[in-house]
């Protein structure tokens, strides 16, 4: 007789630590990733509790996906963890592994930044979902979390095709209670179906009609992938993925996420459908649910992707009339349904005219040094995602343009060619855009024959996700001092031949450095070396201070956009000063000021 | 579990690097231990330093659904920087209470004249709210002994510990597992000073107000 297993150990966890739990109990033995907020910690809980699993930050989103599906097809269970942002990158890998045969379940942990709160992207993985015919997992709280990782393994060899579990920026950073079984034990699942696996475009159904040949040498390339999803679409209606309430009939929502405990708090008594398989849809369950009430909402953050599918379906949901999708990845909040669904519902008013918080730069950090000198001598620049993009905000204004990871080498190099080589627009680089993709974008300067001027930002981490690992670090999961790739030696081996390292608190070397590369007539990289002041605790020197006899509140300082120069109210006017508590000390600032009023 | 005590709903607000976290993480702990249900949920926008942080922290007697806490329903803000104290006002219950610094970290946007700085002073808005509002002003209270630009947190959990008539011992000694072990004497002290503030504050306001 089988025995109950027993879940005495209770944690308080964020979805992040939960999906690694989820990893450990599914018996994943590898994990690929890239960083990226909200869902950078999954990587990291799993490195640090788990040392059974091999982990890796691999150099891109892309190459993440493909070292997970190198290790599904080997047997063995792999995840790939990214923000959506990364499975753009990403999407071309995933492609392939949709409609194949799976050996080990393959899984890609996805965070969807609802509501816009860690970063300014509007991508939803669910359309991934949708485009390549997957299976899309979404938990509502970190119990789902935990649990849902697990099932998506299961689902993904089931039903032979990758899984995406989706998270968000609320799933990730809440913490709430996980039960769970205290005495599992690790142990590296394996399963190997097939001898070969490959993407549904070599064999593909129609042309070759793989389907009704007899050879087993074309038979045993088919792969139905269509009737998998078809299988799991109908086993939806009986899963327990999908939980179907039915209470009131006045009122019923379909939800997912989040979104389900803001309905369960506003509206008790509406019956709601709890989609944790959000894709392939139970139907039968939706129309159960449409049937009974008078009025069926649809209550999903981000794009209107439920919403669409459910229509698809042929059943009539409001969603985005009542609830207007903008900025497209919507978050919910309890407060925007009870307003819209709570008659009478007392409104609120904020306090008016405070302030909004632009990022903005820790101080000491070497790209308030690049910023300030393009700045100071009117160079054009591309920025890149990194701390530096930064730069491009209206309180600094240092770059032109930025745009995704890894691409304003590229990007310059579009720009000069375009303009005849008459400008040189500068791009500026952080050392994990540079691995990341950026790469590319030099590599393909040189051998077209470019001009263009690259500054390379190494702070020996990927800095804005929190200082994980990049292939220059001088740390990481996997490190040797021998296996550190040298940014100026790829540069050189690439082709380009004037290369210089600088350290950006010399600022007249750095001057020097950047004006030499502008000026001349050939692709130059500039390298700007520091650790990142923040990951690396960077000792500090003096804290500077502003003699308020001499300041003339000209605001110069303030454009740098260093954390630690304020403007405040005094007694009877506004000053400006340095917060004593931040200053590094690093003298950009003095540089900058005609009064001579900063010292230190 | 306290029978009186069925749950709160509370705003901890500030800026990165002032330790929301810490602050969040340790009264998780407390409430845990006496077993209540949780739900946290920290929103940290982008940037490592200097951005807006808020933790939606709620404990309750029964399972917690939303992690967010809606408008209207917040027991405490408890804030380690004005102007995200000012962001949380209109979401107190009418009963509910503030314990706020006055410290103040100008925004960027402030700073370059994108936007206007308010007309007046933040803690006189502050205080003027229905509200009942408790403010620390950090410059009065500088301390050889520990830094309180950076343990402002800790001497804000001494305050509401002391506030909600907690038992001290069993605070500090989630502080003493929290903290890494040469930052612990610093942080008993900034906890210590956040009672005695909390205790002449509660003297003078005696009268008036009744501990929940």
């Amino acid at each position: 007789m089988k025995t109950a297993k027993k879940f005495t150990a209770k944690k308080m966890m964020n979805g992040n630590e939960a999906v690694a739990r989820g990893a450990f109990e599914a018996g994943v033995k590898v994990a690929t990733g890239y960083p990226g907020t909200p869902s950078t910690e999954v990587m990291d809980y799993t490195h640090d509790r788990y040392p059974d699993i091999y982990c890796e930050w691999s150099t891109n989103e892309k190459v993440a996906v493909e070292v997970a599906i190198g290790a599904s097809f080997a047997g063995y269970r792999s995840f790939a963890v990214m923000k959506t942002v990364g499975l753009n990158v990403a999407a071309d890998a995933l492609c392939g592994a949709a409609g194949s045969q799976i050996n080990g379940g393959l899984v890609l942990v996805v965070s969807d930044d609802v509501g816009r709160i860690s970063g300014d992207d509007n991508n939803d993985c669910r359309h991934f979902g949708n485009m390549f015919n997957i299976p899309v997992l979404e938990p509502s709280d970190s119990q789902d979390a935990k649990d849902f990782m697990v099932r998506a393994f299961e689902i993904s060899e089931e039903y032979s095709t990758p899984v995406i579990l989706k998270i968000t920026s609320v799933t990730c950073k809440t913490k709430s209670r996980v039960v769970f079984d205290e005495d599992c034990t690790y142990e590296a699942k394996f399963r190997h179906e097939y001898p070969v696996s490959l993407s549904k475009v070599i064999m593909t159904t129609i042309m070759t009609k793989a389907k009704d040949s007899t050879h087993p040498k074309l038979t045993r390339y088919f792969n139905d992938f269509v009737a998998n999803i078809n299988r799991l679409a109908s086993d939806s209606n009986d899963s327990d993925l999908n939980k179907l309430e039915l209470n009131g009939t006045k009122i019923g929502i379909i939800t997912a996420g989040t979104p389900y405990y803001y309905v369960k708090e506003v509206l008790p008594e509406a019956s709601v459908l709890k989609l944790g398989l959000i894709m392939p849809l139970p139907e039968k369950k939706i129309r159960e649910l449409a049937e009974h009430v008078e009025k069926l909402y649809v209550i999903e953050d981000g794009h209107d992707v439920l919403e669409k599918n459910i229509k698809d379906l042929g059943v009539s949901v409001i969603g985005k009339e009542l609830f207007p999708k903008f900025p497209q990845m919507m978050r919910f909040t309890p407060d925007v349904i009870e307003e819209k669904l709570v008659p009478g519902a007392p409104k609120r008013t904020p306090q008016k005219d405070v302030p909004f918080r632009l990022p903005i730069s820790c101080a000491g950090c070497s790209h308030l040094f690049i910023a300030q000198l393009l700045k100071k001598h009117k160079i054009k620049a591309a920025a890149d995602v990194t701390c530096g993009l930064i730069g491009t905000f209206p309180h600094m204004e240092a770059y032109s343009f930025e745009k995704c990871m890894g691409s304003s080498i590229a990007m310059a190099h579009g720009y000069n060619i375009a303009k005849e080589n008459k400008e040189n627009l500068v791009a500026m680089i952080g050392d994990g855009g540079f691995w990341a993709t950026g790469i590319n974008g030099l590599m393909n300067l040189v051998y077209n024959n470019s001009q263009s001027t690259v500054i390379i930002v190494d702070n020996n981490c990927l800095a804005m996700t929190g200082g994980q690992n990049v292939a220059s670090s001088e740390f990481g999961y996997h490190y040797k001092p021998e296996n550190k790739l040298d940014i100026a030696k790829v540069c050189e081996a690439i082709g380009i031949t004037d290369i210089v390292t600088v350290d950006p608190y010399k600022i007249e070397s750095l001057e020097e450095a950047i004006m030499n590369a502008v000026n001349a007539k050939t692709n130059s990289v500039v390298i700007v070396q520091k650790p990142c002041v923040t990951r690396f605790k960077l000792p500090k020197d003096t804290p500077s201070y502003i003699d308020q006899d001499l300041c003339t509140q000209c605001r110069q300082c303030l454009h740098i956009g260093c954390l630690a120069i304020e403007r405040k109210a005094g007694k009877d006017s506004h000053q400006i000063v340095i917060n004593e508590d931040l200053c590094t000390g690093c003298r950009l600032c003095s540089t900058v000021c005609n009064q001579k009023a900063i010292q230190s | 579990m306290n029978s009186h005590d069925t749950g709160k709903n509370i705003i901890i607000a500030g800026v990165g690097g002032q330790g929301i976290l810490l602050f969040s993480n340790i009264i998780s702990q407390f409430y845990m231990n006496l077993g209540y249900e949780l739900k946290i949920s920290d929103v940290v926008g982008l940037g490592q330093r200097g951005g807006g942080v808020e933790s939606h922290f709620r404990y309750s007697n029964k399972p917690v659904l939303s992690p967010f806490i809606k408008a209207g329903d917040v027991d405490y803000v408890i804030s380690f920087e004005q102007t995200e104290t000012l962001r949380f006002l209109h979401c107190l219950k009418a009963d509910g209470v503030v314990f706020t610094s006055t410290y103040e970290l100008t925004s960027s946007t402030v700073n370059t004249g994108l936007q206007k700085a308010m007309p007046e002073s933040k803690t006189a808005i502050i205080k003027r709210s229905d509200k009942k509002i408790f403010a620390i002003d950090p410059t009065e209270h500088k301390s050889p002994d520990f830094d309180i630009s950076k343990m402002m947190n800790v001497v804000m959990l001494g305050f509401y510990a002391e506030f909600r008539d907690y038992a001290h011992d069993d605070m500090i000694k989630i502080i003493k597992e929290s903290v890494p072990k040469r930052f612990v004497e610093g942080n008993l002290k900034a906890y210590e000073l956040g009672t005695t503030i909390a205790r002449g504050e509660l003297v003078a306001e005696s009268s008036v107000i009744v501990k929940p």
